[in-house]
C-alpha cells in the first residue's frame, strides 16, 4: 500500500461539482480514497490551485508523421535541447520534441493524459512504440478512417452495421481509442492529387460524399457504444470561406448520446474563415459559436494559433500541399494505402501577417463566444497552431482582457476590422480553465468512467498543483503570474506518485495506453468475413495476420470494453 | 513445422509472406522468398560462442566475460563510437541509443554509408512519399533512378511495382510504364520502357533538365544532357506529366555519386514540381531490412536519424563531422561497439585500419570482415529466425519480425541491456 | 590502364553477405567486372588476376567480362576488396566517393588475397571459423 496525503489544496474539480474549496486529498495505491492511514507522506499544497491532471484531447506527439517532423527538421531539434539530468533523458526539439521531451514538458505543466490526434492503422505499431517512450502520460490514439476503402464501400452500400464492424475490427487490431475522420474523402482523393471541397463533393471512384461518411460513422460509433464520439477534422481546413463547410458538418450531427457530444470537431479555428481569398479572409467565429451554442450534440477544441515558429502536420495531405504552395518551404507527404494520407511543412506565424493575426483572434473568440466551456476545449492542435508549451499563454489571454489589449497593440493594426475579438469583454475564470483543460476532455472522451479528469473517490490520483493562490490573485491583472504558474506545477502527481516538482521531472514514469474494444456478435466479426479477408490480402502490402498490433506493444495496456448494439 | 506469413529480414522490402518450414531448430525450406531470402534462411552459419583476441590468436570466452569486458572498454573510452544497428530489431536499437547517451558516445547507423545523403536532402526540402501499397494500387508510371532492384531488392518489382497487380491497375505489366536511369546497364534497365543512360556524375544535370521541361522551360535544353538526348528527356517528362500516379524510387547511384545529397534534393524537387501537374511520389530504396527502423528509433529518442554525438550531454548532429567514416578517418574514437553490421567490409580501408587499432567489440551472429579487426565478438540470435522484434520497412510501415524457433543464442537486446546495466552500475558507484 | 571504379550491390554479393568466410563470397567480392575491349587491351581474360591501384591502396582482383559497362569503367560489388581502394574523404557529407574512384589496372600473377588477409593487412588478427 502506498499512501499520500495532499493537504490544504485549493481544489477545483468540475466533474465533482467542486468550484474552489480548501480540501485534503487522500491517495492510496494510485487512487483517490476517503482517508489514508496515519503516517502517510504529506504534501502541503499551501492553498495552491489544485486540478485533476490535465488532459489533452487533441495533440500530435507520437507516430509516423510526428517522427517524420523530427527527422526532417534538425533546425527544430536544435531549438530545444536539454542534457541528461537525474532521471531525465536527453531531449531535443521545440515544436516537435522527442518523445521524452514531450512527456517531460507536458508533465511539468500538469498534464497526465494525452490523446494522439491521428494514427494511421497500418502504422499503429509505430505510434504504440512511441507511446511507450512517452512515459509520464497515459496515451490514447485517434484512429484514422477518413479514406478507409472498406468503410467507403460500406457507406456506398448504406450499411451502417458493416461500417461498425469494420471500426470494431480495426480498433481491436490496432489498439485504437476512437474514430478519427481527417478531411473525410479528401485523403482518398489525394491519392490522385485531388481533394474534396464540400461535404457534398463525391470521392473519386467510390462515389460517396464526406457527408455520407460522417453520418454513417456517427451512427456506427453509437452502435458500438464507444466511449468517445466521432472526432472530426472537417473538410477544407485553412481555406478562406470554409466556415460554411464547418456549419454544414455541424448540421450533420444528430443528438444520439446522453452523456457526451455525438460529434467532436477539432481545431475549429482553422475551420472558421470567412472571405474568399487570403486577401479578404475574416473571422466567422460568431457564426460557428452560434451553431455550437444551439447544439449540445457537438463539442469542439479551439485549435488556437500562437505567434512564432512551429511545424504543421496532419493526415490531411492535400491541405499540406496547398500550404506548401503558399510557403514554398520544405514539404513532406506520406499517403497510407487504403486508409489515409499525411503531410508536414514548417510554418512561421507572424504578428505582421494579417492572415495570421486573424487566425490568432479566431481561436480566442471561439473560447470566449461559446457559452459553455464544456463545449470548447483548450488546445492548439499541437504543434499545428503552436507547441503545447504555449497553453499557459493562451490561458492568460482568455482570463485577461487587459492582456488581450496589450497584444492588440503588437499585431497588424488592420486586424480589428476583420475580427470581433476586441469587442469581447468576457474573462474566463479558474473554473472555466479547469473545465477547458481536463474536465471537459474527460467527459468528451468518455474516460471519466475510468477515473480520469476528476478527483472523486475511486478516481485515478492524477493531480496538478499549480503555484497559484486564487484568493490572492486577480488573473485579469496578474496575467504574467497566471502564465508562469500554469507553465510549471508545484507538483504533478500521476497515479498517486509525484512525477514532477517545480519544473523538474523526478521519476522515469510508467504510463498506460488506453484503447477501446467493442464486442460484436460473431456474424459481424470480420476475421470470418471471406470478402473482407480476400480484399485485404489482395490490396494491402502487409499480410492480414501481420497487421494487428501485438499485446507486447502495450506493456500497460488498458481497454474500455463495450457491447455493440448490432 | 510450417510457419506462414514469415517476415524476411534481409532487405528493406521486408516481405512478410514467406512460408518457412522449420525442423530441429533449422530452416529446411522457404517458399515465396527471393534468392537472398533463401540464402539467408537456408544457409545460416553462425559464430558458435563469444571470442576474444588473444595475442595473435583467438580464444573462446563466456558471455558473462564478454559482457563485462565490453562494459569495461566502453567505460574506459573517452570517445566511443557505437555503429551499425540496421540488422537488428528496434528494441535493441533503443537500448543502444540509451547506452550511447549514458556514456556520452557517438551513435551512428549504416545510413551513414547508404541513404545518409538522402536524409540530408530531406532535411533541406522534405519528402513527398507514400506507402508501397499506394504505388501498387495506383501507379501507372514507375521510375528507378540509380537503383537496381533486381539485384538489391529482388521482389520490389513483383510485390510493389512493375509486376504487381493493384486495385486500379488490373494488369500491371501492360498498364505501367517503367523508366530506369543509371550510369550502367543492369538487369533492371533491361526491362525498362525508357532507359536513361546517364554519363557518370551526370545525374544532377539530367534531373535539372527534367525539372526545366516540367516547369515549361524546355527551350533551354541543349541537344544532349549528361549523355541523354533532348528528345528522350522530353519523352520521359511527358510520360511523367501524363501519369495518373507516378512513383520515383532511387538508390545509391544518387547518394554515392558526385553531388551526393544535392542529387537527391534535385530528385525531390523534380517530384515536387511534378505534383503541380499530377500525383507523384519519391522514395529511397532502403537497403537493410531495418535501417529505416534505426532512423526512426534514433529520431524519436534523440531528434536525429543518425550520426548523433552525446559528448556534450545534449544530442548533437552534424553529418560530415559526427558520421562514422569521418570519425574513424580522423582517428578520433578510442573504442568502437559494432552491432549488426560489417564496417570492416563496407568502410574505406583507412577506417578499417583505425578499427584494428582501438578496442572494437562486435555483436553479430556471423563471422565477417570486422571479426578479424575486432578484439571481441559476441554472437547473438538472428532477428527473424531465432529472435523477434520490430522492423520498419523502407516506406515506414512497421512490422514485427517473427521468431521461428527458440535457439540457444541470446538476442541483441538482452546482450545490450546487460552491458547497459553494468555501465550504469559502474557510473553510479 | 586508368579507369574509374564503380561499386554497388549484386545479387550474388547479397546472397553470400552473411557468409563472408565462404569461397562464394570471395569469388564475387574480388571480381573486377570489365568491358571486353578494356580486357582485350590489357591482354587479360576472364579469371586472370589484375592489380588494382588507387591513391588509397592496392589489391589484386580477378577480371570478369560483363555486358553493360562502357569502356573506362570497372565495377566491383561493395565489399572489402573495393573498399581497399576507396578513399575515406566525405567532403563533409559523411559519404565517401564509393562510385568514382580513379584506379589503374595492371595484369599480375600474384594471388588474390582472402578477406582475412585483407583485414590482417589493416592491422587485424585473422580468425579461423
Amino acid at each position: 500500500m502506498t499512501d499520500l496525503l495532499v493537504k490544504n489544496a485549493y481544489v477545483i474539480d468540475p466533474l465533482s461539482g467542486i468550484r474552489g474549496e480548501i480540501m485534503d486529498i487522500a491517495i492510496r495505491d494510485g487512487k483517490i480514497v476517503e482517508d489514508t492511514g496515519s503516517g502517510a507522506p504529506v504534501i502541503d499544497a499551501g492553498g495552491c490551485l489544485t486540478f485533476p491532471g490535465g488532459i489533452d484531447s487533441h495533440s500530435h506527439v507520437c507516430g509516423t508523421k510526428v517522427n517524420f517532423g523530427r527527422y526532417m527538421s534538425p533546425e527544430d531539434m536544435r531549438a530545444g535541447r536539454t542534457a541528461r539530468k537525474g532521471v531525465m533523458r536527453v531531449t531535443s526539439g521545440y515544436s516537435v520534441p522527442t518523445t521524452f521531451g514531450n512527456s517531460y514538458r507536458y508533465s511539468t505543466m500538469g498534464y497526465t493524459t494525452v490523446l494522439e490526434g491521428a494514427m494511421a492503422p497500418l502504422e499503429a505499431r509505430h505510434t504504440h512504440e512511441e507511446f511507450t517512450a512517452t512515459p509520464h502520460q497515459d496515451m490514447l490514439a485517434n484512429t484514422l478512417f477518413d479514406g478507409n476503402w472498406a468503410i467507403m464501400e460500406a457507406v456506398r452500400d448504406k450499411d451502417v452495421k458493416r461500417a461498425a464492424a469494420i471500426v470494431a475490427w480495426t480498433l481491436d487490431a490496432v489498439k485504437g481509442f476512437a474514430i478519427k475522420l481527417t478531411n473525410p474523402g479528401g485523403t482518398e482523393a489525394w491519392g490522385w492529387g485531388k481533394d474534396v471541397h464540400s461535404v457534398r463533393d463525391e470521392v473519386p471512384y467510390f462515389g460517396v460524399t464526406p457527408a455520407e461518411i460522417i453520418e454513417t460513422m456517427i451512427r456506427a460509433n453509437e452502435l458500438l457504444n464507444l466511449p468517445h464520439s466521432v472526432h472530426i477534422h472537417c473538410n477544407n481546413l485553412g481555406v478562406p470561406g470554409n466556415y460554411q463547410t464547418t456549419l454544414d458538418t455541424i448540421d450533420l450531427a444528430p443528438d444520439l448520446n446522453r452523456n457526451r457530444q455525438s460529434l467532436y470537431l477539432t481545431h475549429v479555428q482553422f475551420h472558421s474563415y470567412g472571405g474568399s481569398t487570403w486577401r479578404d479572409i475574416s473571422s466567422k467565429s460568431e457564426d460557428i459559436a452560434r451553431a455550437v451554442n444551439s447544439r449540445p450534440q457537438v463539442a469542439i477544441d479551439m485549435g488556437q494559433i500562437m505567434f512564432g515558429r512551429t511545424t504543421t502536420m496532419t493526415a490531411d495531405g492535400p491541405m499540406e500541399w496547398k500550404l506548401y504552395m503558399l510557403h514554398h518551404n520544405k514539404w513532406s507527404n506520406h499517403d497510407v494505402e487504403l486508409e489515409t494520407g499525411s503531410g508536414i511543412i514548417p510554418v512561421y506565424y507572424g504578428r505582421k501577417s494579417l492572415v495570421n493575426c486573424v487566425m490568432w483572434a479566431i481561436g480566442l473568440e471561439l473560447a470566449l463566444l461559446i457559452n459553455d466551456p464544456w463545449q470548447c476545449m483548450l488546445a492548439t492542435d499541437n504543434p499545428n497552431g503552436a507547441p503545447f508549451v504555449k497553453y499557459p499563454e493562451i490561458i492568460a489571454l482568455l482570463m485577461s482582457s487587459r492582456y488581450r489589449d496589450i497584444e492588440r497593440s503588437a499585431i497588424d493594426p488592420r486586424t480589428e476590422h476583420y475580427v470581433p475579438l476586441f469587442a469581447i469583454d468576457r474573462e474566463l475564470d479558474w473554473y472555466d480553465i479547469a473545465v477547458m483543460t481536463r474536465a471537459a476532455q474527460a467527459k468528451a472522451l468518455g474516460i471519466e468512467r475510468i477515473g480520469k479528469g476528476h478527483l472523486a473517490e475511486g478516481a485515478e490520483a492524477d493531480i496538478a498543483i499549480y503555484p497559484l493562490k486564487p484568493d490572492e490573485l486577480d488573473p485579469a491583472a496578474d496575467y504574467q503570474q497566471v502564465m508562469a504558474g500554469f507553465a510549471k506545477t508545484r507538483y504533478t502527481i500521476k497515479r498517486g506518485r509525484v512525477v514532477a516538482r517545480n519544473g523538474e521531472v523526478v521519476v522515469e514514469g510508467a504510463n498506460s495506453t488506453i484503447w477501446s474494444r467493442a464486442d460484436v456478435p460473431p456474424e459481424y466479426d470480420l476475421n470470418r468475413d471471406a470478402e473482407f479477408v480476400k480484399k485485404f490480402e489482395q490490396y494491402y502490402t502487409v499480410r492480414m495476420r501481420n497487421y494487428p498490433v501485438q499485446d507486447i506493444y502495450l506493456p500497460r495496456g488498458y481497454f474500455i470494453s463495450t457491447e455493440a448494439s448490432l | 513445422m510450417k510457419i506462414e506469413d514469415v517476415v524476411c529480414t534481409f532487405c528493406g522490402c521486408l516481405c512478410d509472406d514467406l512460408v518457412v518450414e522449420v525442423e530441429n531448430n533449422r530452416v529446411c525450406s522457404v517458399e515465396n522468398g527471393c534468392t537472398l531470402a533463401n540464402e539467408k534462411f537456408m544457409r545460416d552459419h553462425r559464430l558458435k560462442n563469444p571470442i576474444r583476441r588473444d595475442g595473435n590468436g583467438w580464444k573462446a570466452v563466456s558471455y558473462d566475460e564478454a559482457i563485462r569486458e565490453t562494459a569495461e572498454i566502453l567505460l574506459d573510452a573517452d570517445r566511443p563510437l557505437l555503429y551499425g544497428w540496421s540488422g537488428t530489431h528496434g528494441e535493441a536499437q533503443s537500448v543502444g541509443v540509451h547506452l550511447a547517451e549514458l556514456i556520452g558516445g557517438v551513435i551512428d547507423n549504416t545510413s551513414t554509408v547508404c541513404h545518409g545523403p538522402s536524409i540530408m536532402a530531406i532535411q533541406e526540402v522534405g519528402h513527398p512519399g507514400c506507402t508501397l501499397g499506394q504505388v501498387k494500387n495506383r501507379a501507372d508510371v514507375i521510375v528507378y533512378w540509380g537503383a537496381n532492384p533486381i539485384d538489391a531488392h529482388p521482389r520490389h518489382m513483383s510485390r510493389y511495382t512493375t509486376y504487381a497487380d493493384g486495385f486500379f491497375i488490373e494488369n500491371a505489366f501492360r498498364d505501367r510504364k517503367v523508366i530506369v536511369a543509371d550510369v550502367r546497364q543492369t538487369e533492371s534497365s533491361a526491362i525498362a520502357d525508357e532507359f536513361l543512360k546517364i554519363d557518370r556524375g551526370g545525374d544532377y544535370a539530367a534531373l535539372s533538365a527534367l525539372r526545366a521541361i516540367v516547369r515549361g522551360k524546355g527551350d533551354l535544353i541543349p541537344s544532349r544532357v549528361a549523355g541523354v538526348t533532348r528528345e528522350q528527356l522530353f519523352r520521359v517528362a511527358e510520360i511523367c506529366m501524363k501519369a495518373k500516379f507516378g512513383a520515383i524510387f532511387f538508390g545509391l547511384g544518387l547518394t554515392m555519386s558526385p553531388g551526393k545529397y544535392k542529387n537527391i534534393r534535385n530528385a525531390i524537387e523534380l517530384t515536387q514540381e511534378l505534383n503541380r501537374h499530377t500525383k507523384f511520389t519519391i522514395s529511397p530504396m532502403r537497403g537493410h531490412w531495418n535501417v529505416y527502423g534505426s532512423n526512426e528509433v534514433f529520431t524519436w529518442i534523440t531528434g536525429y536519424p543518425y550520426a548523433i554525438d552525446f559528448a556534450r550531454g545534449i544530442a548533437f548532429y552534424n553529418p560530415g563531422e559526427t558520421t562514422s567514416v569521418d570519425i574513424l578517418m580522423r582517428g578520433e574514437c578510442d573504442a568502437c561497439l559494432v552491432v549488426a553490421s560489417d564496417p570492416g567490409a563496407h568502410f574505406p580501408r583507412a577506417c578499417a585500419e583505425h578499427l584494428a587499432r582501438i578496442p572494437t567489440v562486435q555483436i553479430d551472429p556471423h563471422v565477417n570482415a570486422t571479426t578479424h579487426l575486432a578484439t571481441l565478438q559476441i554472437p547473438v540470435a538472428v532477428t527473424g529466425i531465432d529472435a523477434e522484434g520490430t522492423a520498419y520497412r523502407m516506406d515506414g510501415v512497421p512490422i514485427r519480425a517473427r521468431k521461428l524457433f527458440t535457439g540457444s543464442y541470446p538476442n541483441d537486446q538482452e546482450i545490450l541491456e546487460k552491458i547497459f546495466a553494468r555501465v550504469k552500475e559502474a557510473k553510479r558507484s | 590502364m586508368r579507369v574509374i571504379l564503380n561499386t554497388g550491390r549484386t545479387i550474388r554479393q547479397g546472397s553470400y553477405v552473411e557468409r563472408k568466410t565462404s569461397a562464394d563470397y570471395m569469388e564475387e567480392a574480388a571480381s573486377l567486372n570489365m568491358n571486353r575491349m578494356d580486357m582485350f587491351e590489357l591482354a587479360v581474360e576472364d579469371g586472370n588476376h589484375i592489380r588494382v591501384r588507387s591513391d588509397h591502396g592496392e589489391v589484386v582482383m580477378k577480371a570478369r567480362a560483363v555486358e553493360g559497362l562502357i569502356r573506362g569503367q570497372v565495377f566491383v560489388c561493395l565489399g572489402p576488396y573495393a573498399n581497399h581502394l576507396v578513399g575515406p574523404e566525405t567532403h563533409g557529407t559523411g559519404m565517401p566517393d564509393f562510385k568514382t574512384t580513379q584506379v589503374t589496372l595492371e595484369p599480375t600473377t600474384d594471388p588474390v588475397p582472402t578477406i582475412r588477409e585483407l583485414m590482417e593487412r589493416c592491422g587485424g588478427v585473422g580468425y579461423e571459423d
